[in-house]
């Protein structure tokens, strides 16, 4: 390989693979979701198929807005590849009430909030990312009913 | 996209790990939700979803609304796109009734409809997939391999940036449900059943999404853009139950609005 090419090779195209890998992707934070998700499968809930994701700086916040029914049981699981982030999810009314079981839980880069719907109605998932290592962090959150 | 049923074993025995470990998540009990960017508009349930609650309520004869007949083929993209939503809600009325002759022929007849769309080549291993887990009776593989079908179809129209018509899939999905939820609740009113109908917001993200779409201005689309605007006020009741005239009304409408969708 003559000099230029290894030049290239070394100081252009290996730093952005490298970066590549590092820095992961939604797919990868769906794959932490599911993992949240397991043990609950086994309890007989149905894990939707479809997930919502996206990145957010440390501190920031979105909301899924979702239908829910009256009758139903709901897990939401959140994940992130990043190890080192630590993450939240919670499920708000329409009126912005806290409404999720008290057996929610966070945990790292691992998050659940559990609810059992007082009426049929659209409610507010909310995600965060609490703090990261990282400049943004990739999310993704899947739920399942049962 | 990565399956739950992919994980590695490890993986639950981390969770199970974490559940000694985790916290109880702290959060505020009020919040102003407004204040919040949403990822989705509303994310739009699956039909399962909404029957299995109404199973909740007490016995369905689901048997009544299986429905196998092939149906119409459309050249419209959109009227096909409505019609694929529709059969792959008729696949979950199969599953609630355990019929595994109907979940079959409803799994080719998605398998054909897909293909007809483009968009065949990724609904393959599902129309399999469904096939083997009917003939087992292992209904809630069935329904997963739905759940995954409706997913690809979409993803696979997102990818040839044909959101909109991905969009017209849920719909025909949700319409199908709704004519259903409205038949069993019309046949046993309960203030519990009629509640499943509270769905303004969803209500509200389809006409905004048909109001979106003017190149797709086929008559169905435009039947169906009407007859949003006359449900909501059925559903929209405030703190107020909704009726059982409501229920009726809705069903007449949806079952109108079915019969458009599957006949040419």
């Amino acid at each position: 390989m003559n000099p230029r090419r290894q030049f290239v090779l070394l100081f252009l195209i290996v730093p952005l693979i490298l970066r590549g890998i590092a820095s992961g992707s939604v797919d990868d934070a769906q794959s932490f979701a599911l993992q949240a998700a397991e043990p609950y499968v086994r309890e007989g809930f149905q894990v939707r198929e479809d997930y919502w994701g996206g990145d957010l700086a440390a501190g920031e916040k979105k909301a899924v807005r979702q239908q829910l029914f009256k009758g139903n049981e709901y897990w939401f699981w959140m994940g992130t590849e990043v190890s080192h982030a630590r993450i939240s999810v919670h499920i708000y009314d329409k009126d912005g009430k806290l409404v999720e079981q008290s057996d929610s839980w966070q945990k790292g880069h691992f998050a659940a909030a559990h609810v059992v719907p007082s009426t049929t109605d659209s409610y507010f998932i909310i995600v965060a990312v609490e703090e990261s290592p990282e400049e943004r962090t990739h999310w993704a959150l899947v739920y399942g009913f049962r | 996209m990565i399956s739950v049923f992919h994980i590695n074993k490890w993986a639950g025995f981390t969770l199970a790990l974490l559940g000694f470990t985790a916290e109880a998540a702290q959060a505020p009990q009020h919040i102003n939700v407004k204040q919040y960017k949403t990822v989705a508009d509303v994310v739009v349930p699956l039909p399962g979803e909404v029957f299995g609650a109404l199973n909740k309520l007490g016995p369905v004869n689901w048997k009544e609304f299986v429905r196998t007949e092939k149906g119409a083929n459309f050249s419209e993209r959109p009227r096909t796109a409505l019609l694929l939503g529709n059969v792959i809600a008729d696949g979950f009325i199969a599953v609630q009734a355990q019929d595994a002759p109907a979940v079959k022929d409803i799994g080719q007849r998605v398998l054909s409809l897909a293909k007809g769309i483009g968009v065949g080549a990724s609904i393959t291993p599902h129309a399999k997939a469904i096939t083997e887990a009917a003939d087992k009776r292992k209904w809630d593989n069935v329904r997963l391999e739905l759940d995954r079908t409706q997913n690809s179809v979409q993803q696979a129209m997102n990818e040839l940036q044909d959101q909109k018509l991905s969009q017209l899939v849920s719909l025909g999905g949700w319409l199908r449900g709704t004519q259903i939820l409205t038949s069993v609740v019309h046949r046993h009113f309960t203030q519990e059943g009629a509640e499943l109908l509270h769905q303004p917001d969803l209500l509200k993200y389809f006409g905004d999404r048909l109001t979106a779409m003017p190149e797709y201005s086929v008559p169905v689309v435009e039947s169906i853009k009407h007859a949003l605007v006359e449900v909501r006020p059925l559903i929209d009741t405030g703190s107020k139950p909704i009726s059982a005239d409501a229920v009726k009304k809705i069903n007449d409408i949806t079952t109108r609005l079915d019969g458009e969708i599957v006949t040419r």
